[in-house]
């Protein structure tokens, strides 16, 4: 009788905490389902749609970007940053939000404002591991949003299009991953240094921040 | 190996384990070890110049903050200490942290310089003796005050509220030709106006018949009695570290540059080296900085203008040295206050403000450097020291009243249990009255020192005035961690001075 009730709430407790994530939109290069729900979550409540820049934290794809981030990421960096994920979805299941019963939830399947409450709470923490969790996450969360090109173009930081000099060093280095044998560049393809020219505040963007043609 | 008639080797050449013998094995191609290379290639001796991480052209650049601490930082650009958490960096790539540094030369000043002389028992490491060494490096980097053109607001908003309050600023001198405001020095210059080691002091050591081996991860350094015989490692490939050959270059001299965080590690790793005195790893010191941003009415544009323009020397002997900051906006956005909503505003408030920030000569705040359990990456011990925190607090004081002089409506000091938005300098007192925490400042460390430190005796010290580790007849260390106290201002000049002093005796030596 005591094994079914102990194995009742221990398989309630595993699918409060592992179960129920909707299926990613495209496929994923590093982070689960769970932690992408976390992360689309936080992003959301970082940054909701409308207000000062329209665009929202789902829709600039945070959650994407800190995938990508963590794929690039070293092991020990990847471990931390997923435990951070788990620390922070979980961490309502045993302080809930406010707000009644329906705060006793994971952060990811909490409302929105129950969401930016917790945030919030995080935050303004008189603990300090408390603020550097908070921090933490929202450091992932700013970069992927930062990452977005009409982020940027709204707010006039997108990145201006710079010609590059070839110096004699680039010559000689080849891409990351290649081998020298592959290199084609020869003396013919040296380019004057740069000259100082300021650059202007409306000179063109970087390939990839441009206003997409319509 | 010779393509385009020079020995440079990177991940993918090399087809089998690598054995070689050269006069001298220079580990790290930063800014002290690249300036080794060139000196002593210069002189003559045979030199193999080993990087663990690739090399980058503009290419390989990533505008994006995140994705390229990730590229070119070690630990991915989340290295932290313990104790009082503190973000810190340390570059893997071909030139080390000059390429992903903001080209700021300063001369460490000559009470510092006397201070070192008086209390670490030095004689040769005045002024005056390391005047040839600084202007060599200058005027080989073409180092000079930045370009009032290239400036922007952001930086001239700084200069204006100096002037206002009667406090001395000047133009940042940098390692920098044709500068075109991009302000992206911190993931790499698109304008190649940097001049950092890899366009620099790494070619003239290849033209000069220098082996340069990236992808090489120097594991130990070998020796016999009292002398280095040189180094041992693997070839690792880039981003995932994952090893494939293994290397040893045998050498006539060993100089490690590999910076003040992975120095320690490495004569860890090879049975405690040059550690008698006991003072290897230890002393780690940083400048601990602190940041403020300014809101304005009008526009600033922030993102046009020298990465880092302008910067202030008035209160060095009090203790910290303030500068003007841009870094990729993701960075910077990340110490905002607020979240949901009100975070956006902030955000759109963006391109009317600026960020200026201090650092710190705390000297009081000391930790260690110890190897991490199965890696080669340390782990730094530190702590702010109690009486170091209001010393930032007053420097975070000093920058609201620049900003409040050059016409800022609102400065956010990112500072715990204070006023987010501090609109008055009334309000501003505030720094200076209430109690601040360490764990309350928002703090970063990327100049770090002293974990192998110079000291005139061989008790109290890892190295003598010239680099050479007092154990040893024929190791020398070039890096930050030779510093026997944090410098108050930029390393880089002084760490390539002092390297190029070093490369110098070593040739004359051997």
């Amino acid at each position: 009788m005591w094994i079914a009730i102990v194995a009742v709430l221990v398989g309630y407790a595993l699918v409060r905490v592992f179960a129920g994530y909707p299926a990613a939109a495209q496929p994923a290069e590093a982070l689960r389902r769970r932690e992408l729900a976390l992360v689309a979550a936080v992003a959301d409540a970082l940054f909701p749609p409308g207000g000062a820049v329209a665009e929202s934290g789902r829709e600039a794809d945070v959650a994407g970007y800190v995938d990508r981030l963590v794929a690039a990421s070293q092991p020990r960096q990847r471990m931390l940053m997923r435990a951070l994920f788990f620390l922070f979805e979980h961490a309502t299941l045993i302080f809930p939000a406010a707000g009644g019963p329906g705060g006793l939830r994971r952060f990811s399947s909490l409302d929105a404002s129950q969401q930016e409450a917790v945030l919030e709470r995080w935050r303004t923490s008189r603990l300090f591991p408390r603020r550097l969790v908070f921090t933490s996450l929202r450091a992932l969360c700013t970069l992927g949003y930062f990452a977005s090109p009409s982020v940027l173009r709204h707010l006039r930081l997108a990145p201006f299009a710079i010609e590059t000099p070839v110096c004699e060093a680039d010559l000689w280095y080849p891409p990351i991953g290649a081998s020298r044998a592959s290199l084609r560049r020869g003396r013919t393809d040296l380019t004057p240094a740069s000259a100082g020219v300021p650059l202007a505040l409306d000179a063109p963007l970087a390939p990839g921040y441009a206003e997409p043609q319509r | 190996m010779r393509e385009n008639g020079v020995d440079l080797r990177v991940f993918a050449d090399y087809d089998r384990d690598v054995t070689e013998s050269v006069d001298v094995a220079v580990v790290g191609s930063g800014p002290g070890g690249a300036v080794v290379a060139k000196e002593l290639v210069d002189a003559g001796l045979r030199v193999a110049l080993l990087e663990e991480g690739p090399p980058f052209t503009p290419d390989e650049y990533r505008v994006d903050g995140g994705i390229s601490m990730a590229r070119t930082m070690r630990e991915g650009g989340l290295r932290a200490t313990v104790g009082t958490v503190m973000p810190t960096m340390q570059a893997i790539c071909l030139g080390g942290g000059s390429l992903v540094n903001s080209a700021i030369c300063n001369r460490t000043p000559d009470f510092v310089l006397e201070s070192w002389c008086e209390r670490f028992g030095l004689k040769h490491t005045r002024a005056a003796d390391l005047a040839p060494h600084y202007d060599a490096v200058g005027e080989y980097l073409g180092i000079s005050q930045t370009p009032e053109n290239v400036l922007g607001r952001r930086n001239l908003l700084f200069r204006d509220g100096c002037r206002a309050l009667g406090i001395d600023s000047e133009p940042i001198a940098r390692n920098v030709r044709g500068c075109r405001g991009s302000g992206e020095c911190f993931t790499g210059c698109r304008s190649r106006a940097k001049q950092s080691m890899d366009i620099t002091y790494v070619p003239d050591a290849l033209r000069g018949g220098a082996s340069v081996l990236t992808s090489a991860r120097v594991e130990m350094v070998r020796t016999s009695g009292r002398r280095a015989t040189g180094v041992a490692g693997h070839i690792v490939a880039p981003f995932s570290g994952r090893p494939s050959h293994r290397f040893r270059i045998d050498a006539r001299a060993v100089v490690l540059a590999a910076g003040c965080m992975a120095t320690p590690v490495l004569l860890a790793r090879s049975g405690d080296l040059a550690n008698r005195s006991g003072q290897a790893g230890r002393n780690l010191q940083f400048h601990p900085g602190v940041a403020a941003m300014g809101i304005f009415e009008e526009r600033v544009d922030p993102q046009f203008g020298a990465t880092q323009g302008y910067q202030s020397k008035h209160f060095l002997r009090d203790g910290y040295k303030l500068e003007t900051l841009w870094a990729p906006p993701a960075v910077l956005a990340v110490r905002m206050p607020g979240s949901g909503h009100a975070l956006k505003q902030r955000l759109a408030e963006v391109p009317f403000a600026a960020i200026w920030d201090a650092i710190g000569s705390c000297n009081r705040s000391v930790g260690r450097v110890v190897p991490r359990r199965g890696s080669l990456d340390p782990r730094l011990d530190w702590r702010l020291h109690p009486e170091d925190t209001p010393l930032l607090a007053h420097a975070l004081h000093t920058l609201a009243e620049i900003f409040f002089a050059a016409g800022a409506k609102t400065v956010m000091p990112g500072v715990h249990g204070i006023p987010e938005e501090l609109h008055s300098l009334d309000e501003a007192r505030i720094l200076r009255t209430h109690p601040i925490r360490p764990g309350d400042l928002v703090l970063g460390g990327n100049h770090a020192f002293c974990t192998t430190r110079m000291h005139g005796d061989p008790a109290q010290g890892v190295v003598d005035e010239l680099g050479r580790c007092h154990d040893f007849d024929n190791l020398y260390i070039a890096d930050s961690g030779v510093f026997p106290q944090c410098p108050s201002v930029n390393p880089m000049w002084t760490v390539m001075a002092l390297a190029r002093r070093t490369a110098h005796a070593l040739a004359g030596a051997h």
